[in-house]
């Protein structure tokens, strides 16, 4: 069971890769926002479909680390 | 502790029907998509019977849901996208009220994965027959000489389907978490701390995840219906920029 829960532990770290990409996004749209505020609507449209993707690799990876923790965990 | 969680990660099986000797198992999810679908009929008719030209009450709601809608998705899709609204809003609904089912006590129905992928694949059928209806199917055909778009055929139902059903997954995993920490790592019931989370994994991200669901099949739907001269397309921003600015 050891080495299974590493494995999914390993899986889960693609959790760093959405954060710091989610994290400069948001960091760029305020920026954005804060010189041209007039264009809020279409920055916040872009930022929220911009934050989706770059989190749908962190559900990946928890899918993932689920995946393995039910497939090899109940062996 | 362990069991718990792993039982609630099952899709467990409401009842099996016996029909000429065969077992034909019904999902808890297809229960709650029925308790869904009735759900939503009766709202629409209590709130649709009795229209009148000028809104009053209830009508008034529908009519601001409804334009927000048709707002959102014509800005994305242009005016020639108004045939396709009907659709999309109804699966943005189903997707928003499936993601909601887990306020009232019921098993959210996207939570089971087949409900997911089978809502990817109906979105990228229809984008398709969106390309097919706006360019003909010649045009159709002949955009998998491409193999970035038969590759896009396989990734966008894959990812459409795992966003959806990771994130459903992910908040009734943590808000499971949270209601066993209570009851055995501190002693106490849960009472009235679950709501804060609750308010976030459950409203905050069913609707969003619901929002984000149906706006990237529009996306996908406006880069098959978009012309290829550019021309166009660089004078249609321009209009939209000069627009908002105003």
């Amino acid at each position: 069971m050891g080495i299974i829960a590493l494995g999914a532990a390993v899986a889960v770290l693609t959790g760093i890769g959405a954060g710091i990409g989610i994290g400069i996004a948001t960091a760029k749209a305020t920026e954005s926002i804060a010189r041209q505020p007039e264009a809020k609507g279409d920055i916040r449209t872009s930022l929220i479909i911009g934050c989706a993707l770059a989190e749908a690799t962190a559900v990946y990876g928890f899918v993932i680390a689920l995946l393995i923790i039910i497939m090899l965990g109940s062996k | 502790m362990a069991e718990e969680l792993m039982e609630g990660l099952e899709n467990h099986t409401a009842f099996t029907i016996h029909l000429f000797g065969l077992d034909i198992p019904i999902a808890e999810s297809c229960v709650v998509t029925w308790i869904i679908m009735a759900v939503v009929v009766l709202l629409s008719i209590i709130f649709t019977h009795g229209l009148k030209k000028v809104p009053t009450g209830r009508q008034c709601i529908i009519e601001g849901i409804v334009g927000w809608l048709d707002k959102l998705f014509l800005d994305i899709l242009g005016e020639k996208g108004k045939k396709y609204l009907s659709f999309l809003e109804t699966l943005i609904i189903y997707i928003a009220f499936a993601n909601l089912m887990g306020l009232f006590g019921f098993v959210p129905p996207t939570k089971d994965i087949n409900v997911t992928a089978a809502l990817a694949g109906i979105a990228i059928i229809f984008v398709q027959l969106a390309f097919i209806i706006e360019k003909g199917p010649l045009k159709w055909l002949k955009s998998f000489l491409n193999p970035i778009n038969v590759l896009d055929l396989i990734t966008r139902p894959l990812s459409l389907c795992m966003r959806l059903f990771g994130n459903v997954l992910g908040a009734f995993v943590v808000m499971e978490l949270i209601k066993l920490a209570f009851t055995t790592v501190i002693g106490v019931p849960a009472i009235g701390v679950p709501v804060i989370f609750s308010a976030y994994f459950d409203i905050f991200d069913g609707l969003l995840q619901a929002y984000i669901f149906v706006f990237l099949t529009t996306l996908y739907m406006t880069e098959a219906m978009e012309e290829e001269e550019h021309g166009g397309k660089k004078l249609k921003k321009a209009k939209k920029a000069a627009t908002s600015r105003r």
